[in-house]
């Protein structure tokens, strides 16, 4: 099974991992070959609070990728999770399809996609955190 | 291996005019520019002992006959030439190209580099040109899976800038205005005569929030050259000013744009310091600087961290009219890459180039520097991976 697989599979089950260093213990993302703290191969998966902060965040509307070409408009941010690693993720739109709820540095949440939304894009959602 | 240390200079440049030629082939325009810097140089072609290309992105097939010397054959340097190869680091590939060929020369392994780019990105379809980009610096597994793409990349940048220092929307515009001031002083900028005010780029679509699709590049046709060799082979030639590399510095920080730590900011702190460490001079002893520029923010994140506007200042600077023509400090006195046309990998190299121009003396007088002795030179690939910082140097 590939790395990609993994995520994958558990994206698909509604759960965010991040890839665990069963040597060190370190927490890391993209999922690597080796641990980047140890260099240990002895690496599994930990799940993720799903808690984070958004350092940036756009809404694609022109010129996608042709495979996207549906998707228009799209929210992407990139989100740093309270462990630490770093991810990009697609933003959930508000009931009005739009995203003006998005701050940098505002709190986010991990929302995973239903199941056919996730077999075709297999990428972890993010929803603005209620911090009432 | 190496045998004497020897000084490596530039001593000829070649540019063909950026924009839309479909009639101009691939390899009509590469040897136009091959043998234009070669007779800039006052050099045969059999004097070139090592031939290094820059990769052409509009096509696999035209990419890899320049890989396996198709260039060599064309340029008549079958039997007479050391070694025929490509370096490729994306928008930093011009400075990685005068590294290497200055450190080949330096050694005594090649006395005398030509090195080439040309690419058709203007004559290609723009959405196989999109799509193609995806593969080039987005992470397939984590990223491309999203929807990631250049103009994104730009946007998350850009937002992340805007952020930290309060720039406007209006101070980005500005950077797009005064590139394309400067682009009506070049004959072969793409925008030269299409003026550009900031109410335009404002008014322009919306692409990815918040960037617009004027403050996108756009791509065009494009051909550059340079010649560097020993100084004692330059001195044999001409009596024209040379150019040196004063100091060199770079460091590369993510492939994932979203694996990079410090959006606002990106590798160009220590890329600089590097650099003017080398040198022995500053930013504040240079006469201009000459930087990658794929969208604003790229450009104003750079001339930051290289030391030119301090930090959360560049987009401000840009507004109040420092960087244009006639202003305190000029920053890219081709266009760039916004207004002179993104010819892939040749945008990096007419920047590079333009700087050569420049301490050379020899720009159009409309847009030369007067007493230009020292430049800076930035490049930067893929999602802005690294910072690759140039420092150069007028030999008299």
């Amino acid at each position: 099974m590939s790395l990609a697989t993994d995520f994958q599979e558990q994206l698909a089950k509604g759960e965010l991992h991040v890839q665990l260093c069963n040597s060190c213990g370190a927490r890391q993302m993209y999922p690597r070959q080796r641990c980047l703290t140890c260099y240990s191969k002895d690496l599994g998966w930990a799940r993720a609070s799903g808690r984070g902060r958004l350092l940036s965040y756009t809404v694609v509307r022109a010129a996608p990728p042709t495979a996207f070409r549906e998707d228009v408009p799209y929210g992407l941010g990139i989100v740093k999770l309270e462990e630490g690693p770093q991810l990009l993720a697609r933003l959930t739109p508000g009931a009005d399809g739009e995203f003006a709820d998005y701050r940098c540095d505002g709190a986010v949440v991990f929302a995973p996609a239903d199941g056919p939304e996730i077999e075709n894009r297999p990428v972890a959602w993010f929803a603005p955190a209620n911090t009432d | 291996m190496a045998k004497a240390l020897e000084e490596p200079v530039f001593l000829g440049i070649g540019e063909l005019a950026a924009g839309r030629f479909p009639e101009r082939s691939f390899m009509e325009a590469l040897t136009d520019v091959a043998i234009m810097a070669l007779d800039d140089a006052g050099l045969k072609p059999q004097e070139v002992d090592m031939l290094m290309l820059a990769p052409c992105l509009h096509s696999m097939e035209d990419q890899a006959d320049l890989i396996f010397s198709r260039v060599v054959e064309d340029l008549g340097l079958s039997g007479t030439v050391k070694a025929n190869m490509m370096i490729h680091s994306g928008g930093s590939t011009s400075d990685n190209l005068a590294r290497l060929a200055a450190s080949v020369i330096a050694t005594g392994e090649a006395e005398t580099v030509l090195v080439v780019q040309t690419d058709r990105w203007g004559s290609a379809d723009l959405n196989a040109m999109i799509d193609m980009l995806t593969f080039n610096g987005i992470p397939r597994e984590w990223e491309r899976p999203a929807g990631q793409n250049f103009n994104a990349i730009g946007a998350l940048l850009t937002r992340r800038y805007m952020h930290e220092s309060g720039a406007t929307e209006a101070d980005m515009a500005s950077i797009c205005v005064a590139l394309r001031e400067w682009a009506q002083l070049n004959p072969n900028a793409m925008f030269r005569g299409k003026p550009l005010s900031v109410e335009d780029v404002l008014r322009s679509k919306v692409v990815a929030d918040p960037l617009h699709s004027l403050e996108c590049p756009m791509m065009g046709d494009g051909a550059t050259a340079f010649v560097m060799t020993s100084e004692r082979k330059a001195r044999s030639l001409t009596d024209r000013p040379l150019v040196r590399i004063a100091g060199s510095g770079g460091v590369v920080t993510h492939f994932s744009l979203a694996q990079e730590a410090d959006l606002a900011t990106l590798g160009w702190p220590g890329a600089a310091t590097q650099a003017y460490a080398e040198a022995g001079w500053g930013a504040e002893e240079a006469q201009f600087a000459q930087v990658y520029d794929s969208y604003p923010v790229i450009l104003a994140i750079a001339v930051e961290g290289l030391g030119i506007a301090p930090k959360g200042e560049a987009a401000k600077r840009f507004a109040a009219g420092d960087y244009s023509p006639g202003g305190k400090f000029p920053i890219n006195t081709n266009g760039g890459i916004l207004s002179g046309g993104h010819i892939a990998l040749g945008g990096g190299m007419a920047l590079l180039i333009e700087a050569v121009r420049q301490l050379m003396g020899r720009a159009p007088a409309e847009r030369q520097i007067a007493g230009a002795r020292r430049g800076i030179v930035g490049g930067t690939g893929g999602s802005y991976s690294d910072a690759q910082v140039l420092l150069l140097e007028r030999l008299d």
